[in-house]
């Protein structure tokens, strides 16, 4: 909202520089978002809460300038001559919706003088960036930044039977606007109407047809007050938004409709040379007064935490307007008219603490002996987090939402659809993370980062019986090289093994017993080369090579590797506790054997048929290969096997003895043959 | 027969006599000197010593169990002597060797250090997991418990219970995302205060961060999503200048204690007294730049004392319990700390970006 500093000096001193008064206010908590001088004028821009329309206006910043600063407000005085001929015979005034419309008056003006305002009108109208129109129109808006009630001229002539009846809209009435927009209006809205139709949208915006055009000559004003929820409701379902619904759904000075009227009748004399009909049409069906209320010095204190003089709240209180009884404990205070947000004692201290300055409140800490908890699975969390990283994995946020076709290809439940998504990109709520990493692995393969490792941890969503449940999730994706290429090392490619040890390195945080098994139901890995792993018999992860064809499709240069992690699942799980094992005294013995075995055979199986033996500790597979002189249907791998005893050294005979009954099994159990 | 073969025969096959027990051995010194003088480095010398001195294969072991104890006993003294003499002439050769070996290995030339050496990538926290851990140390210090709450929120918990009326203006300031006509993706985290007030009895303290939603286009200084941490005490005699003290502290704690903090009265439907706090500009200490569009100050946070009309929603009595709550942006706080100029960056996942982080 625009001030014009030469206009606000016409209500109150101000001595002071711009850049000052700007200060002030702002720690009054009329927050200054700029100061500029145009066209000679110094115009201060300001960003008024929500909670004061009362200050969205030259007088009402006055009334604020004057509390701060400890001065007095000059109200204008209203002057104007009324002609005997009472204004109720040329126009009458009904209210039939007055839960909506608490007061509704009107002043007729006849043989007005529809012309271009004065210039200092426009000028002031421009800077404060209103357009100008003309005299009658300019009169309304001038009054409005004047003193902040929004108003609304008719062309009288086109009233039918030069009536105004405030009503809820009947069905199937519309109306056109000053716009040119035709609404079509809803029941439960309110209008003004004339005889025949409505003519103008309550506390919106007038209609075209009753608009003051330079054939008008008689004017009936309206000034009015109307229920803040419904000029906003009305307001929002046509998506309007104008000077006067912005005032009546904050809500407006019902005693201020009187005097606005009167402020517009006084100038309509001076400048449109009218001639004010008597009396003000006041239609005002049930009184609305103000309460008393109570204000205890002790609650000052409590909410303050300082004792604020009583003379010093008495002054603050009475420069904001109100009007104050001492009491033995405190006061009794009447608000102003036009301060809706004041209701409570709460209301009042917030008052006198903004006013006082909350710079002047002393610094303190609250005691507190109490005690301090994690966030649920905060400690896990972090674990994983951590460790991810340590793995060589940068740490992303993305968007909760994805795309619909997204959601269906990745996810395994129907996603929560947003009802007003920003863009289609943003429809749904994330049913699997994998997207979000896919979006961020292409983002930087388009920029030329082709080696990236990028894990998140965060929520899906997925409607249930009761409502939303929010699974929480920690994905994996990367691709290209796992160390970045040197000049003595050319780089190794990620790989499946790498993505399943960096799963199980995160799974086995946890104590559970893993098992893991071909993926088959996410139909985005490439086939046979996914693992589906359970902790204690439920699924926890899945991890592989995602779907070559969506690799291409994504134009990635190198094979990309995901990991989704079941956290809910994960957080079952206890995290596993170090537990300290005696090293052992002597040194274990290995042997390496080379063995061709039936295509098809599973390292798992050959673990299982070994089975656990004496001092066996260990089975690795150290080579495997293909081709050459291995057989066709055959593959050669070289298995290392490691025994050790606590006690004492294995002798070679002890050893060669197991190595042959190991060897002995594979051979009859799997079809092994050991090569020399 | 080589002198390789002759060792695993019994004495009497290859020698009979003194002199020819001297040849065997001579025979055996000059293939070690000839050895000794092709082994290159430290891997060959060690399989040099294993092939003549191993305990049990090593060439010296055989001369010793197949010579010497075969030897009948007038050559035994003799050969005993040859055996030992070889033995600590190659135990002394090797040594020697080993000791020239370090000598080169530290006379030759040096690397180019100046080459880079492999990199090990370790991955980097994001700069909102960052601050956000930052923020919930610096209140765990002062007795707050961490608690987060849904994403998914019901218009009651993100709106009503906050004294936000259907049908009122202040819900204009935070553009919505709905799900359902009840239902909602929160715009803030301050739901949060009165979940957990409606199942916790005063006092207390909380810290909530989490992910919030507002339905705005992604700009350099908009997201759709973005991330806030909600703080709240409630107890029996908190006032202002405890709301003042606490925020004081956390800000000076997370840009230092230089920066100054002033509190601008403000508006929030869910607290009375409410505040705007700005820091001393982080950039220009307060004298004015372009960060700070010249007013040596920068908005940072909402805070205020919590209305008695949100404590009348969860059953607290506001005439024994009163308390202050805030809420701050995690990305702000963030872009603020590292200079980021672009609300983006955050969410792209460009490990261009991220890695600046590690």
């Amino acid at each position: 909202m625009k001030i014009l500093l030469s206009w606000l000096r016409e209500y109150v001193d101000i001595p002071e520089p711009p850049g000052q008064l700007a200060q002030a206010l702002t720690m009054a908590g009329l927050t200054v978002e700029g100061l500029s001088e145009e066209h000679g004028e110094t115009v201060i821009e300001f960003d008024i809460t929500a909670n004061r329309p009362d200050a969205l206006n030259h007088l009402g910043v006055a009334r604020e300038v004057a509390t701060v600063f400890g001065r007095e407000v000059r109200r204008p005085e209203v002057r104007f001559t009324e002609d005997p001929w009472p204004a109720a015979s040329n126009a009458s005034i009904e209210i039939t919706a007055p839960d909506l419309c608490a007061r509704y008056t009107g002043r007729v003006a006849i043989n007005v003088n529809v012309t271009a305002s004065p210039d200092w009108m426009r000028r002031r109208l421009e800077a404060c960036g209103v357009r100008s129109i003309n005299n009658v129109a300019d009169i309304t808006n001038y009054v409005l930044l004047e003193a902040g009630h929004p108003t609304h001229a008719f062309d009288l002539d086109t009233l039918e039977g030069a009536k105004i009846i405030v009503r809820r809209a009947g069905p199937g009435e519309s109306l056109t606007t000053l716009d040119g927009v035709e609404r079509v209006l809803r029941p439960e809205q309110l209008v003004i109407a004339d005889a025949r139709r409505p003519v103008a949208l309550a506390g919106i915006m007038g209609g075209a047809a009753t608009e003051i055009s330079r054939q008008t000559r008689n004017v009936l004003i309206e000034s009015a007050w109307f229920e803040p929820s419904s000029i906003r409701r009305t307001a929002r379902q046509f998506g309007m938004h104008t000077e006067a619904s912005h005032r009546f759904e904050r809500g407006a000075d019902i005693e201020a409709a009187p005097w606005a009227n009167d402020r517009i009748a006084a100038y309509l004399e001076q400048l449109a040379s009218a001639t004010i009909l008597s009396g003000l049409i006041d239609a005002y069906p049930a009184r609305r007064a103000r309460a008393a209320i109570g204000l205890r010095r002790s609650a000052v204190r409590r909410h303050l935490g300082v004792e604020i003089p009583a003379a010093e709240v008495e002054r603050i209180l009475a420069a904001l307007g109100f009007r104050i009884q001492g009491e033995p404990e405190g006061w009794q205070v009447t608000p102003p008219t036009a301060r809706l947000d004041i209701e409570r004692e709460i209301d009042l201290i917030e008052e006198i603490a903004r006013v006082y300055g909350h710079d002047k409140f002393p610094p303190r800490l609250p005691e507190w002996g109490g005690h301090a908890e994690e966030a649920e699975n905060g400690v896990p969390e972090r674990r994983l987090r951590e460790t991810a990283r340590a793995l060589g994995y940068d740490e992303a946020v993305t968007y909760g939402f994805i795309a619909a076709g997204e959601a269906e290809r990745f996810g395994s439940w129907p996603a929560v659809a947003v009802r007003n998504p920003l863009s289609e990109l943003y429809s749904v709520m994330r049913n699997s993370a994998v997207p979000g990493l896919l979006h961020a692995v292409e983002w930087n393969s388009n920029r030329g980062q082709h080696d990236v490792r990028l894990c998140e941890v965060g929520r899906l969503y997925r409607a249930v019986k009761e409502g939303f449940a929010e699974p929480p999730v920690m994905a994996l994706a990367a691709t290209g090289r796992v160390r970045p290429a040197c000049w003595n090392d050319p780089g190794k490619l990620y790989d499946f093994w790498e993505i399943k040890s960096d799963v199980l390195t995160l799974l086995r945080l946890f104590d559970g017993r893993l098992g893991l098994e071909p993926e088959t139901e996410a139909g985005y890995y490439r086939p046979g080369h996914a693992a589906h792993i359970t902790a204690g018999g439920r699924a926890v992860a899945r991890c592989g090579e995602l779907d070559p064809a969506l690799q291409a499709e994504r134009k990635l240069r190198h094979p990309v590797f995901l990991a989704e992690v079941w956290l809910d699942v994960l957080y079952g799980l206890p995290l596993r506790q170090p537990k300290f094992q005696a090293l052992p005294r002597v040194p274990a013995v290995d042997r390496d054997f080379s063995l061709l075995l039936p295509e098809g055979t599973r390292f798992e199986q050959i673990v299982e048929t070994i089975g656990e033996r004496p001092y066996l500790v260990r089975l690795e597979p150290m080579e495997i290969f293909r081709g050459g002189p291995v057989p066709a249907g055959k593959y050669s791998l070289l298995l290392r096997a490691v025994w050790q005893r606590d006690d004492t050294t294995l002798t070679d005979e002890e050893v060669n003895e197991y190595a042959r009954r190991l060897v002995e099994t594979l051979e009859q159990k799997l079809g092994a043959e050991q090569r020399r | 027969m080589s002198v390789t073969a002759k060792v695993n025969q019994p004495l009497a096959e290859v020698a009979t006599d003194a002199a020819a027990v001297e040849q065997l051995y001579r025979e055996l010194d000059a293939l070690f000197a000839s050895e000794l003088a092709a082994a290159r480095d430290g891997e060959e010398l060690k399989k040099l010593r294993d092939r003549w001195l191993g305990r049990k294969q090593g060439l010296l072991t055989f001369s010793n169990d197949h010579w010497l104890k075969s030897a009948p006993r007038p050559l035994k003294p003799a050969v005993g002597k040859l055996q030992n003499q070889l033995k600590t002439r190659i135990e002394q050769a090797l040594e020697e060797q080993a000791g020239r070996a370090v000598q080169t290995a530290r006379s030759e030339p040096g690397l180019d250090l100046t080459l880079p050496g492999p990199e090990r990538p370790i991955g980097a926290r994001h700069p909102v997991r960052i601050v956000q851990e930052e923020v919930e140390s610096i209140f765990r210090s002062m007795g707050y418990s961490v608690s987060s709450g849904p994403e998914i929120e019901s218009d009651y918990y993100n709106f009503e219970a906050l004294n936000f009326p259907s049908d009122h203006p202040a819900r204009d300031a935070m553009d919505t995302i709905f799900i359902t006509d009840r239902m909602l993706l929160r715009t803030h985290t301050s739901p949060n205060q009165i979940r957990i007030m409606e199942s916790t009895p005063p006092p207390l303290r909380y810290i909530v961060p989490g992910k919030v939603y507002r339905n705005d286009a992604p700009d350099a200084s908009h997201s759709p999503m973005f991330h806030q941490v909600e703080g709240f005490a409630v107890d029996e005699k908190i006032s202002f200048c405890d709301l003042k003290g606490t925020i004081d502290y956390f800000l000076k704690s997370l840009f230092g204690a230089a920066i100054r903090t002033r509190f601008r009265p403000s508006f929030f439907p869910f607290t009375e007294p409410s505040a705007e706090v700005d820091i001393s500009c982080i950039f220009c200490g307060g004298e004015g730049c372009r960060v700070c569009k010249q007013s040596g100050w920068i908005e940072l946070l909402g805070c205020g004392m919590i209305d008695p009309a949100v404590f009348r929603y969860v059953n607290y009595d506001p005439e024994r319990y009163s308390g202050f709550a805030f809420g701050v942006g995690i990305d702000r706080l963030a872009m603020l700390k590292y200079g980021i100029n672009d609300i983006q960056l955050l969410f792209q996942g460009d490990v261009r970006f991220l890695r600046q982080f590690r």
